[in-house]
């Protein structure tokens, strides 16, 4: 996985974002044009190519979420087009229920809403952070098919909040 | 992006929007969703248990316009079939109906979906059904 070798590092889910700050400030000093000034034009574009690519993976692996989509892509997993069968149905009815609660426009049950979506937000967080060193012990298809299914659920629930947010400040 | 008409008028028009008794042995429930747009589809079926006619249908759907017209197209088309025939409505024929774009064609797939879901939340009712009165 071209990103987490761009830094150096073996393909991992839970990173030391200081060591992965480290890392990232170090290469683009490796890489800064001004090193390449007098070098041939080749290899000042594979430099700079390098760079921009650098740039990406720093980006998206030092968010949690964003580096577990990538990671997941590149195993394999469709994170785009998903089916319901992949959310459970507890989920779908809450969801359900609170779009209703949302459409009747009652403000205290909004607000409770938004405050539950948020604790269940921290959990999906805590078991995600659990499911990265699962992953990283032992690198299985199974705890990526459950953390897939945790992003899903927290998809949701980010939507749902986002949702909240809008109603609460009409 | 410009909706069809068809999707404008259902949206405007949804047909069979409620909800029926989801503890009534003749009906069937499905509640499906889409993680990755927010959306939840919930599609009822009321079947005759003798004819195993579809009497009825409603829905509900939070979602974008095509959610919702896939889903009162999908309730239109149900009343009046068996549980069967239902069976064979394929996303193809929404997104036919409807003229719905590429990147909306997951809204189809979402309200065939909730019609399987409730037909089989159906079927395994009067299964059950079935089983206690036997």
């Amino acid at each position: 996985m071209q990103y987490f070798e761009v830094l150096g590092l073996a393909p991992r889910l839970s990173l030391d974002l200081k060591d992965l700050e480290k890392r990232f400030y170090a290469k683009s000093r490796e890489l800064h044009p001004d090193r390449f000034a007098r070098a041939p034009q080749a290899e000042q574009q594979r430099a700079l190519e390098l760079s921009s690519l650098l740039n990406d993976a720093y980006r998206t692996l030092r968010e949690p979420i964003a580096r577990a989509e990538y990671v997941l892509k590149n195993s394999g997993f469709d994170i785009g087009e998903q089916r319901s069968k992949d959310v459970p149905p507890e989920l779908l009815e809450e969801v359900f229920e609170l779009n209703m609660a949302l459409e009747e426009a009652d403000r205290p049950q909004i607000e409770a809403a938004g405050v539950r979506f948020e604790k269940l937000r921290a959990e999906i967080d805590q078991e995600l952070a659990t499911r990265f060193g699962q992953w990283d012990q032992a690198a299985e298809t199974g705890t990526l098919a459950q953390i897939r299914g945790l992003l899903n659920r927290r998809r949701y629930i980010e939507n749902l909040l986002r949702d909240v947010n809008v109603h609460l400040s009409n | 992006m410009a909706y069809s008409d068809k999707v404008v008028d259902h949206y405007n028009n949804p047909r069979n929007v409620g909800s029926m008794d989801k503890a009534d042995p003749n009906v069937g429930t499905g509640m499906v969703g889409a993680p990755e747009c927010g959306d939840v589809m919930k599609l009822q079926i009321k079947v005759n248990p003798a004819t195993h006619i579809i009497e009825d249908a409603k829905f509900k759907t939070f979602g974008c316009g095509s959610a919702i017209a896939s889903s009162s197209l999908a309730t239109e088309w149900l009343k009046g079939k068996t549980v069967d025939e239902a069976l064979d409505i394929k996303n193809t024929d929404i997104v036919n109906e409807l003229a719905l774009p590429p990147v909306k064609i997951h809204c189809s797939v979402l309200a065939e979906d909730a019609i399987k879901a409730a037909i089989s939340d159906y079927k395994a009712k009067s299964t059950v059904e079935t089983a206690v009165t036997a």
